[in-house]
């Protein structure tokens, strides 16, 4: 389809308009047509992942270190933690997760992307909204509302950028090629109603016309927990739903499974927030009902852990062949692992401990880092090259970037795991000094620091990788698709290594 | 108030109603049927049930021309 005959906007919107359905497209000319937009949104998350990991650093730095850059005003904590915070919730996770969408959407209605310009256009309000944000939590116009700290007159421009995606997302699905809806699609397309809901409805309850009370409490937790498991948890399904098959060669295990657990998040994950309000002075039934809700969730959970492990199952040695998988299954499993750790910190009796120490971090970050943000690196490994035409550079930088994040998690986790433990066993015995509290969690919150070392490491690699290829400085092999065919790890092993 | 609590109204009963239109939608125009044969619409003729598709990019020590040597052979 040529720019000439391509449609207009207004007639993508008509209801009337019966559009050309292009059968049989070539793969490559499909992934061809959403080369500038992915591109534009992959490029602008990885500058906002390294902001976000500066960011990360110095908040880090300044929990055992509080001197640090103490004496700049607009990098002390209580700036630099949102800012953080938000450039990689909204600049990183979710504009990667626009782009991935972008594509995915692309293959699996089998049609060419429609109106490019919209989603440039969309990019720049977004990432226009990000900068105007991000100055203003470091100039002191922070909201002071987790999760939702930049100031009021940014976030319009991040709405708008986002309403564009998301018309672009209606009028896609609408002129799909026919056929059957894969689950990748009906996750992706949720995400995308999902979100303006949860945007929309807590930028009017807390910032336009702020509700009074521990009602505020209710709404953010609503609107931050729901955009993990509402937002990032669905597009990162529909990624490992559409790249593990793929790239192993083998259809999911378990079709029925997969319907089962789209439509169980879809009716139990909304209610979860409250479970981190857990003593507060909220209603008891609002922190009941969103209990059992938690609980619940075992069912989408090991519905998608079973499902994709045995999917997997016989293939596991394709891990040492493929950058993708081994990224996205690293990603999947701690899904299973933050999802199964949601579930019980539901209960009252685990949430006396957790509530207000390192632990929730952790958590945080187990679903945001090893669970999302995997899938997302592994899902760029399989976009990227078809999109600019040539291979990666160098198997030695994404293996370094792998290890780099693997380590890097393992050793986060572990020391915010037990930092938080013992910071609430401490909290909890009335014999315990505040003061020896915050000391003991000191040698915790080092390794978290060298922990983030690690994946500033990973990103920095990564980011130095992703420019090559944008230079078309990769490897010039293949055609659209790519990649030689590595059938069998024995062939693989003539050409390198498979050593982990 | 009452106009941002009617608003949040509006919306969930549009999203709550959107998530039922989507399930009858899909139970209507056979979504739910023949899962297993479904779980295969990601493949195709390029790229069938059996062909891996992604792996690491050949050793750096090897340059392009070689690669693609051999490649072709």
């Amino acid at each position: 389809m040529s720019d000439a005959s391509a449609p207009t906007l207004l007639q993508s919107l008509s209801p009337g308009h019966q559009p050309t359905v292009e059968e049989n497209l070539e793969r490559g000319e499909i992934d061809q047509s959403t080369r500038l937009p992915v591109l534009a949104f992959f490029t602008t998350s990885l500058f906002w992942l390294l902001v976000g990991t500066v960011f990360a650093m110095i908040s880090s730095f300044k929990l055992h270190s509080p001197e640090f850059l103490g004496d700049v005003s607009w990098l002390t904590f209580g700036r630099v933690r949102p800012a953080h915070l938000n450039t990689v919730i909204f600049g990183w996770a979710s504009t990667v997760g626009i782009g991935v969408t972008i594509w995915l959407m692309a293959r699996l209605c089998r049609t060419r992307l429609r109106h490019p310009r919209m989603l440039l256009a969309a990019c720049g309000l977004w990432n226009l909204g990000l900068v105007i944000g991000t100055l203003g939590i470091l100039g002191g116009d922070s909201t002071s509302i987790e999760w939702l700290e930049f100031p009021g007159y940014s976030t319009p421009l991040l709405f708008l950028g986002y309403a564009l995606v998301g018309i672009w997302g209606v009028i896609m699905f609408r002129f799909r090629a026919p056929g059957h809806v894969y689950v990748s699609q009906w996750y992706l397309i949720a995400a995308l109603f999902w979100f303006p809901w949860l945007y929309g409805s807590v930028q009017l309850l807390l910032i336009v016309h702020p509700v009074q009370g521990s009602i505020q409490a209710i709404v953010n937790w609503w609107f931050a927990h729901n955009v993990l498991g509402l937002w990032f948890t669905p597009m990162g399904l529909a990624a490992a739903y559409y790249f593990i098959p793929k790239v192993i060669g083998k259809p999911v295990h378990s079709y029925y499974l997969s319907a089962l657990g789209f439509w169980s998040l879809a009716l139990f994950y909304n209610w979860n927030g409250a479970h981190h309000l857990i003593g507060g002075p909220v209603p008891t039934w609002v922190i009941s009902a969103s209990i059992v809700a938690s609980f619940m969730m075992f069912i989408p959970v090991t519905v998608v852990a079973i499902n994709h492990h045995m999917t997997m199952r016989g293939k596991f040695h394709l891990l040492a062949t493929s950058p993708t998988l081994r990224f996205i299954v690293f990603g999947a499993m701690c899904y299973t692992l933050v999802s199964f750790q949601g579930c019980l910190m539901a209960f009252r009796s685990y949430s006396k401990v957790y509530h207000f120490t390192q632990l929730t971090i952790a958590h945080a970050h187990l679903g945001m880092y090893a669970f999302f943000t995997m899938v997302m690196f592994g899902s760029m490994y399989y976009i990227v090259p078809r999109l600019v035409g040539c291979e990666w550079r160098s198997a030695t930088l994404i293996k370094l970037h792998f290890w780099a994040c693997f380590y890097g998690v393992i050793l986060m986790m572990l020391t915010l795991h037990i930092g938080g433990f013992v910071q609430g066993l401490g909290l909890n015995n009335p014999n315990t000094s505040f003061e020896m509290i915050t000391k003991s969690t000191i040698p915790y919150l080092i390794g978290r620091s060298l922990s983030g070392i690690l994946l500033t490491i990973a990103h920095f690699v990564f980011a130095y990788h992703f420019v090559l290829m944008l230079l078309r400085l990769g490897r010039p092999q293949g055609e659209a698709t790519l990649f030689t065919t590595p059938a069998l790890p024995a062939a693989h092993d003539k050409t390198e290594p498979a050593a982990l | 108030m009452l106009l941002v609590t009617t608003i949040i109204f509006l919306m969930m009963a549009a999203f709550g109603a959107a998530a039922v239109v989507a399930l009858c939608w899909a139970a209507r125009t056979g979504q739910f049927k023949h899962m297993e044969t479904s779980a295969r619409v990601i493949f195709d003729a390029n790229e069938p049930v059996g062909a891996v598709t992604d792996s690491f990019p050949p050793s750096q020590k090897k340059t392009p021309k070689t690669a693609s040597k051999e490649k072709q052979s």
